[in-house]
């Protein structure tokens, strides 16, 4: 019997592996600037012509290869990145597989130009389609240089599948762009036939390349986010709620400076936002984990887009909480000012490469959301821009156009939305007492009897228990009527009627905000505290102020309400200071 | 118009009219005092157009005519005015006044401008003393309600009957009735619903000594007792059967000392929610202990003396109804009846022995539902 299976060729190999990694231009600038990265580059140049379809080319200034390693870099599995499973998993580095640059020379005309030693002189080595054509000596500076024209030309069945150069070009881009937030101290510059699509000095932290990438704006409606549990440990910056909108978003994901996917990660970090976004809202999302050795396999996808995570639903909850309490904090509310500074995350200084590092990979070139010292985030002391009640003396508060709470805190100005503030409180409240049974209600003298159309009566019926425990006891009366004979008494000035049919109504008919909620639970807290709280043009005296102020700060998210917009506006001092020119 | 009238007359007039004044409005005549000199002496009027107080003074009217001048500003005047003699003129829109060398002039309205005060007729009204008035106001009309959804509970609800007269206020939550005799009152029942600033106006101009005689005039009442008339508009629409929620089964009673219930609940309240004022009163044999446990904040606990008949009982209040009502309470004990933790509770003033005024007070508190 003949014998039918074989080894295959390497060229051939190669070739099929090349369809797993290089589906296109985009993916060969991922490759080789993550092999730029890994190599502990201080600057990564990208040049494409027609998209990177005719050509692409990476510098860097990095480790750089001998001639020896240059040649083997070529071969497949040949990577000096990993030397068995436990380096697999220890995540050090961009590359594991040693299959991108011969995937990528099977299909193309490559060339790689290196000089890892200055004693030596560097190696110029040109490939078509995998096969080695050239390997000559070259003067140039320490680094890597790789050049990839035509790609495709030996698979013309793939070149088919490549879009526009328009859309190619947008790719890269996207791809650059995102490893440029997980690597905030290198500096990128891509051009596309000789237009400069990006060029980004090193920034020292992730705000500032963001700020690079997105402008000032976009970095200042960022608050940034620490967590850590598990072992796990994240940070990063989301969007602050009353700067988040509805449809376009950004939304990046790193695991020790490597981009992945995961839809369920961005989706706990939107339900981390619940209540303080409008439903529709998609508020950006950076985030950056680093986890315990193991914990996390990289190797599931052939483009490496997909990380598994051991324990993915411990990640969700530490996404969430961290995100939550984020949003917490008062760097979260809105501002007035102009030019707020860049929230404070630092990134790892960056140590030169070298000996002692152990070869091409380290932890110095990984993620550099994290401070020198590995601290994830802040001190507490230099928290963002402190707008926080000094403790020791009580703001100044005081009611203004009977809407808003104007308190004078130490470094500012707060505008405080009265009926935004007590619905945050009434909703926190009415959460809490759901859970403790109920709160109390006011048993009335004269019931209230009161007709309903039909559907929002059923709907009355059928959340009489919940109803109950907000206070509101409700008892059906057959026909259309039911019967209130108790009401809840969240302030002085409460139209407990009032308030009930429109409470009834929105419950029956949904709103936007009812929509947002997770649960039949929040449905009715929500909607109780949008109907029962002060309203705008509700006189308060100072004691009603001051009850007002001090319960929102004692909620869990005392900078948003229920419907996703801000409850505080604050004004800096150095915001006042630089607008009256002092 | 031209008339003499003395400082002190014209103060007091002036004093009577302008707090009846908005100090708000967006009708400039409203600000103003009207001025009717006839032969009879000077009637000034003040409204806010729900309201309206006419006095009429004394003067020597040398010109009859009328006019309209800020209120606020010739009272500030007539206060600091020497004691001789002011003589009133008018030019045109302006109205002059002189008194020894002060002369001043103020710019007024034409007396057209001002809206009529409702046409009353006091012939076939009725007649109470002001101490019986005040007594009715003062007991009763703190409890009206401020909630805007139920108007007819933004008034007082007077009865009048054979041989009685009777005020109730209620916002829903708790209530306040008293009863009183009165000797010529009418032979069918009629019920007012009076807006409580009217009222306050009453409280202010009219003493106990005076006999009020109060007329009807379609959708308006009036009251009058000397040269003073208070008209005000009456609140439309059928007043709640109060007499159904007084409780008739209440089976347990604590009789109490009023101050030191008082003051007990004060403490309490201290550690209440400032926005519930939610407090727990526990009655056993011979002690009401007074409890109160407010999340984020502490919790308070007081025991005070009963005489207390009937089961054990735990029940939930607004500690602000509780001490409102007692503040209004003139005697040394107060009874409270209950039935049950849901069901209205009631405080009675507890007269002294042969203390029988015949005077009718109570006052219903719903309580707060108690979780537990
Ligand atoms: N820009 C560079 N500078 C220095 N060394 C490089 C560079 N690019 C590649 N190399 C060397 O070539 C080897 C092969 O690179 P290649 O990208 O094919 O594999 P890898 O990065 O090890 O793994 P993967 O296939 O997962 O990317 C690397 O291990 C590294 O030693
Ligand atoms: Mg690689």
């Amino acid at each position: 019997m003949a014998r039918t299976i074989e080894v295959l060729p390497d060229a051939v190999a190669n070739q099929i592996a090349a369809g797993e990694v290089v589906e296109r231009p985009a993916s060969v600038v991922k490759e080789l600037v993550e092999n730029a990265l890994d190599a502990r580059a201080g600057r990564v140049e990208i040049e494409l012509a027609g998209g990177g379809k005719r050509k692409v080319r990476v510098a860097d200034d990095g480790l750089g290869m001998s001639r020896e390693d240059a040649l083997l870099s070529l071969d497949r599995h040949a990577t000096s990145k990993v030397r068995g499973t436990s380096d697999l998993r220890a995540l050090k580095t961009f590359g594991f597989r040693g299959e991108a640059l011969p995937s990528i020379a099977s299909v193309s005309r490559l060339t790689l130009e290196t000089q890892a030693d200055v004693a030596e002189p560097g190696t110029s080595i040109r490939v078509e389609g995998g096969r080695i054509l050239q390997v000559r000596d070259m003067a140039r500076t320490r680094g890597t240089t790789v050049q990839v024209e035509r790609l495709f030309f030996n698979a013309p069945a793939r070149a088919k599948f490549l879009r526009n150069t328009a859309a190619e070009t947008r790719a890269v881009s996207d791809a650059v762009g995102t490893l440029s937030l997980a690597h905030p101290g290198v500096a990128f510059r891509l051009e596309s036939e000789g237009r400069v699509l990006l060029d980004l000095n090193a920034a020292s932290d992730l705000p500032n390349r963001v700020a690079q990438l997105w402008g000032d704006r976009a970095a200042e409606e960022l608050i940034p986010v620490h967590g850590e549990g598990e072992g796990f440990r994240l940070v990063g910056l989301v969007q602050r709620p009353d700067a988040a909108r509805p449809g376009f978003r950004r939304t990046a994901l790193f695991v020790h400076g490597r981009p992945f996917r995961e839809p369920a990660l961005i989706r706990a970090g939107d339900r981390a936002y619940r209540t303080t976004v409008a439903p529709e809202t998609r508020p950006w999302i950076l985030l950056e984990l680093r986890v315990p050795a193991g914990s996390v396999d990289v190797n599931v996808h052939p483009t490496k887009a997909e990380v598994r995570f051991q324990n993915r639903n411990a990640v969700e909850a530490l996404v969430e909480r961290s995100i939550r309490e984020a949003l917490e904090g008062e760097a979260s509310a809105a501002t007035m000012d102009q030019d707020l500074p860049l929230p404070h995350v630092q990134v790892r200084e960056r140590s030169p490469a070298g000996p002692g590092d152990g070869g091409g990979s380290s932890e110095t070139q990984m993620a550099l959301f994290l401070r020198g010292d590995g601290a994830p985030g802040p001190e507490p002391g230099q928290e963002v821009d402190g707008l926080v009640p000094e403790p020791a003396e009580p703001p100044r508060l005081w009611q203004v156009h009977r809407a808003y709470i104007l308190a004078e805190v130490r470094d500012g100005l707060l505008l405080i939305d009265q009926h935004a503030a007590h619905e945050r409180v009434l909703f926190e409240e009415i959460m809490r007492s759901f859970d403790t049974g109920g709160s109390e209600g006011q048993r009335l003298l004269f019931p209230l009897t009161l007709r309903l159309p039909a559907a929002e009566y059923e709907q009355a019926e059928a959340l009489s228990g919940l109803l109950h425990q907000t206070g509101f006891e409700v008892e059906g009366f057959g026909g259309d009527t039911v019967i209130v004979h108790g009401v809840p008494a969240p302030h002085p000035n409460f139209d407990a009627e009032r308030s009930f049919r429109e409470m009834i109504e929105e419950l029956t008919h949904g709103s936007e905000l009812v929509r947002s909620a997770r649960n039949q639970h929040e449905r009715v807290a929500m909607s109780f505290a949008c109907k029962s709280a002060i309203k705008a043009g509700q006189t308060l005296d100072e004691r009603e102020v001051q009850e007002l102020f001090d319960r929102l700060f004692a909620t869990e998210l005392p900078y948003h309400d229920v419907h996703g917009r801000p409850t505080v506006v604050r004004l800096s001092s150095r915001e006042l200071e630089r607008k009256f020119g002092r | 118009m031209n008339f003499t009238i003395t400082r002190q007359n014209l103060h007091k007039g002036l004093a009577a009219v302008s707090a009846s004044i908005p100090t708000k409005t967006t009708l400039p005549v409203l600000s103003n005092i009207l001025f009717e000199a006839t032969s009879e002496g000077v009637r000034m009027s003040g409204t806010d157009l729900d309201v309206g107080v006419r006095i009429q003074v004394p003067a020597d009217v040398s010109l009859e005519g009328s006019l309209t001048a800020p209120g606020k500003k010739l009272q500030e005047i007539a206060r600091e005015l020497p004691d001789e003699p002011v003589r009133i003129t008018t030019q045109g829109d302006q109205i002059e006044l002189r008194c020894g060398r002060s002369h001043f002039k103020l710019n007024g309205l034409p007396s057209e401008d001002f809206p009529t005060l409702p046409a009353v007729s006091f012939e076939s009204g009725w007649q109470a003393t002001g101490e019986t008035l005040l007594s009715l106001i003062h007991h009763t009309s703190f409890a009206v309600s401020t909630e805007e959804s139920r108007p007819i509970l933004n008034g007082v609800l007077w009865e009048l009957s054979d041989g009685q007269m009777r005020m109730v206020a209620t916002n829903g939550h708790r209530l306040a009735k008293m009863t009183v005799p009165a000797a010529s009152s009418s032979h069918t029942t009629v019920q007012f619903i009076v807006p409580p600033a009217a009222l306050q106006q009453v409280q202010r101009l009219f003493g106990k000594e005076e006999e009020v005689v109060v007329g009807q005039e379609g959708n308006h009442l009036g009251f009058r007792s000397g040269g003073t008339e208070v008209y005000t508009r009456l609140i439309e629409g059928s007043y709640p059967n109060y007499d159904q929620v007084i409780p008739r089964d209440n089976d347990k009673w604590a009789v109490v000392d009023r101050k030191t219930l008082e003051s007990a609940v004060r403490r309490m309240a201290v550690v209440a929610s400032d926005q519930t004022h939610r407090i727990r009163m526990s009655l056993a044999k011979e002690q009401m202990q007074l409890n109160v446990l407010t999340p984020d904040l502490g919790e308070g606990h007081d025991e005070i003396e009963v005489q207390f008949e009937g089961d054990d009982l735990e029940i939930g209040f607004n500690a602000a109804y509780l001490l409102e009502i007692l503040r209004y309470m003139d005697t040394e004990e107060v009874r409270l009846g209950f039935k049950a933790p849901e069901r209205a509770a009631t405080i009675e003033p507890v007269s002294g022995e042969g203390e029988e005024s015949g005077i009718e007070y109570l006052c219903l508190v719903m309580p707060l539902r108690l979780l537990d």
